[in-house]
């Protein structure tokens, strides 16, 4: 029995904080909030990733990889909510999956040993395409950085592919979201090409982006309690530290449970997917469901307990909450992922 | 990460599985089995069914051999608490004995309360029952008040416990007494090893909203009790206390989750009966008990690598608290939703554990301790 991160994952952990702590801290992510016509794709945190090879952990040894597994990236994931990092990493990396686990030997030739270099940005497109001779049409809105990508991995009902978004019959536009540390875009496809990917491997890619996502989420809530209770016990009113009174106390063990219990969830749901271990279906949505309850709770908990500064533009407390809160939503909201879980009980899983 | 068990640890379970098949009567195992039965009678045959299944040697599994115990590891003891749970086994009658008192007596008895003590109680010789709470000293312990004076040879007993769990089976208890009325108010605490059958010493049973009267008051006048029967020195009835209440700290939740699992698998089923399963917000509700439940067992597995690596829990016990007795709170709510009206007649099982539930966020440290301990201890919060 050893249910907690190896003394490897734990070194990698400690290089990617000393990384966002000492190079791309707070400071830095409010330029990338505060640039709202720029690409939010610093080039210096593209660079670390190529750098420190944070995109090559997935990436199979023959590719030029490292092949280690989802718990290895759910490890970056996690470093990453907590610096509420900007950048397409986390749509490359799940989007390099769907190569993985979809593509052809070809297409994981061409592919992967550039991924793992960081060499070509993806991301992944879920809506309802349709595809006609080939050809796909559809629009698909909220997709991650579609105008930085060197590919678009369209994840349709009857299928998934691989678009060039340079190419004919592809039009995206980007919008300026609430969450400015994730870009998103529409990406609208009119009889656009793509080369198919096995549609087999789309939910498992799903499951894996859900994984990540539950992750992402957790660093998120952790960072915003750990922020949350460093501010009261400082914050003087009455003549006390406001962290002194009950009413907050009682409200902050709960999230410190809630969000211990959602890294657990979190780790537990890669190391499944990882092991095909049995209970790998219900184990992310377990992951997904909890991250982004725990998430919304503590986010929102950071606001309310720095008072009227926690409502400002100035303070992070909002980086946090509108990072949480999209984040809530991608790869299934709670609902969906609370219904499967009924499912799968109901079917004895 | 590696959530398998050991080789050696599988092959126990194996074993334990096979007695409990060969010894465990199967009309046992059904549910609402021993809600039907008389309370004393109840007990009396849990009783003789324990005492066997320590003498096959499946108890004090994780105690030294030279206690009676197995001599196994923490994982051994989280996989009996699971198998006894899969089994739907009759609970422990000596739990405070088994969990709380043996292992300080093992910790810091003497020879003579190491020898008189730990194996009684391990075959259910002598049961025991915890004397800490009062009508005047419930969440705040340090309040006690039964008096213990010294008159010749004895201490002299005069005063009252309350909520005492199994007071009306029990033959000893633990008792949390003030034998220095003028130290400071933790500092003038002992604790005592008090015959229950005594004169001076009054079990009356309390009716609990459930219905059941599994705990009491206990009355003392003049009850004498040894001078040699305390627990570690005169007056650090305080530290003996803590030491006690640390040995729940590194036990597992694995038991509670299976058997949690397996109430929730009840209610699924009466819910397909009911046609219930189709209703979309219940069925977001059996999705959260789900989320709930699963963090419950990877909290247990986390607890358990930790004690494993030999790493020092402290009050991370208390979030394994919270979690297991607020998730029970919630699937008591799920199985009277699922049945709706029907719950107030039917489903015995069901129903006693719905009620009891209420009771697991006050007994052992409320909920609203447990929050104090996490935010003042865990998160470094003010006092």
């Amino acid at each position: 029995m050893f249910f907690a991160l190896t003394d490897e994952q734990r070194a990698l952990q400690d290089s990617v904080r000393r990384f966002t702590a000492d190079r791309f801290g707070l400071r830095s992510v409010r330029e990338v909030w505060d640039d709202a016509d720029g690409d939010g794709d610093p080039p210096e945190l593209w660079k670390a990733v190529a750098d420190q090879g944070w995109l090559a952990g997935l990436v199979p040894e023959r590719f030029g990889g490292l092949g280690l597994g989802l718990l290895d990236a759910a490890v970056i994931a996690r470093c990453w909510g907590e610096a509420v990092a900007p950048g397409p990493l986390p749509a490359t990396t799940v989007a390099a999956e769907a190569i993985r686990l979809g593509g052809s030997d070809e297409q994981q030739r061409e592919w992967l040993p550039r991924v793992a270099a960081a060499e070509v940005r993806l991301t992944l497109a879920v809506g309802g395409v349709s595809v006609h001779d080939g050809a796909l049409s559809g629009v698909v809105d909220h997709v991650e950085y579609p105008h930085v990508a060197d590919r678009i991995v369209v994840v349709g009902p009857d299928g998934m592919w691989l678009v060039d978004p340079a190419g004919p019959g592809v039009t995206v536009t980007r919008h300026d979201a609430l969450d400015r540390s994730t870009r998103l875009g529409t990406v609208a496809l009119q009889r656009a090409p793509g080369e198919p990917l096995r549609a087999d491997a789309a939910s498992d890619v799903l499951d894996r982006g859900a994984v990540l996502c539950a992750n992402d989420l957790v660093g998120v809530a952790r960072q915003a309690l750990t922020r949350t209770v460093d501010y009261v016990r400082t914050r003087e009113q009455f003549g006390r530290p406001v962290g002194s009174f009950q009413a907050l106390k009682h409200a902050l063990a709960d999230l410190h449970v809630a969000v211990s219990m959602a890294e657990h969830a979190g780790w537990y749901s890669a190391h499944a997917l990882d092991e095909a271990r049995p209970d790998a279906d219900r184990a992310v949505s377990v992951a997904k469901a909890k991250a982004g309850q725990a998430a919304r709770d503590t986010t929102a908990a950071m606001i309310q307990f720095h008072g009227g500064i926690g409502y400002t533009w100035e303070h992070d407390a909002h980086f946090y909450f509108k990072r949480a809160k999209r984040e809530e939503y991608q790869y299934g909201d709670t609902p969906t992922h609370l219904e499967r879980l009924a499912r799968l009980a109901f079917d004895g899983g | 990460m590696d959530v398998s068990y050991e080789p050696e640890t599988e092959r126990f379970r194996a074993e334990f599985r096979g007695w409990l098949e060969a010894n465990l009567p199967a009309e046992w195992r059904a549910s609402g089995y021993w809600e039907r039965l008389d309370s004393d009678e109840a007990f009396a045959t849990r009783r003789e069914w324990e005492a066997g299944k320590a003498r096959a040697g499946f108890a004090g599994i994780e105690w030294p051999t030279e206690f009676g115990g197995r001599g196994g590891t923490p994982a051994m003891k989280a996989v009996y608490d699971e198998e006894m749970a899969v089994a739907n086994a009759p609970r422990t009658v000596n739990s405070l004995g088994l969990v709380f008192l043996a292992p300080t007596v093992m910790a810091i008895g003497t020879d003579e309360q190491k020898r008189d003590i730990v194996k009684p109680l391990l075959y259910n010789e002598v049961i025991w029952c915890q004397g800490f709470s009062e009508p005047g000293a419930g969440s705040d312990l340090a309040a006690v008040a039964l008096r213990a004076d010294v008159d010749g040879d004895d201490y002299v007993l005069n005063g009252q416990k309350t909520w005492t769990s199994n007071a009306r089976h029990a033959d000893m208890m633990f008792a949390l007494a003030r034998t220095d009325r003028a130290a400071e108010r933790h500092q003038g605490l002992s604790m005592l090893l008090v015959d229950l059958h005594a004169p001076g010493v009054d079990v009356r049973p309390l009716k609990q909203l459930s219905g059941a009267t599994e705990f009491g008051e206990v009355f003392f006048t003049d009850v004498r009790v040894p001078l040699a029967a305390v627990l570690g020195a005169e007056n650090r009835g305080w530290q003996v206390a803590m030491l006690l209440l640390s040995f729940e700290r590194g036990a597992s939740a694995m038991g509670q989750y299976t058997a949690f699992r397996r109430e929730v698998n009840d209610i699924l089923a009466l819910a397909r009966r009911t046609g219930r399963d189709r209703d979309p917000l219940l069925r977001q509700a059996i999705g959260r008990s789900v989320v709930e439940l699963e963090c419950l067992r990877l909290h247990s597995l986390h607890v358990l690598t930790e004690v494993e690596q030999g790493r020092e829990l402290g009050a991370a016990a208390s979030m394994t608290k919270l979690q297991w007795s607020e998730t029970h709170q919630d699937i008591g709510e799920l199985f009277t939703d699922v049945a709706g009206l029907a719950h107030q007649i039917g489903e015995p099982a069901l129903q006693q554990s719905f009620l009891w539930s209420r009771s697991e966020t006050i007994w052992g440290g409320t909920s609203q301790i447990q929050r104090n301990i996490v935010a003042e201890r865990l998160l470094g919060l003010p006092r």
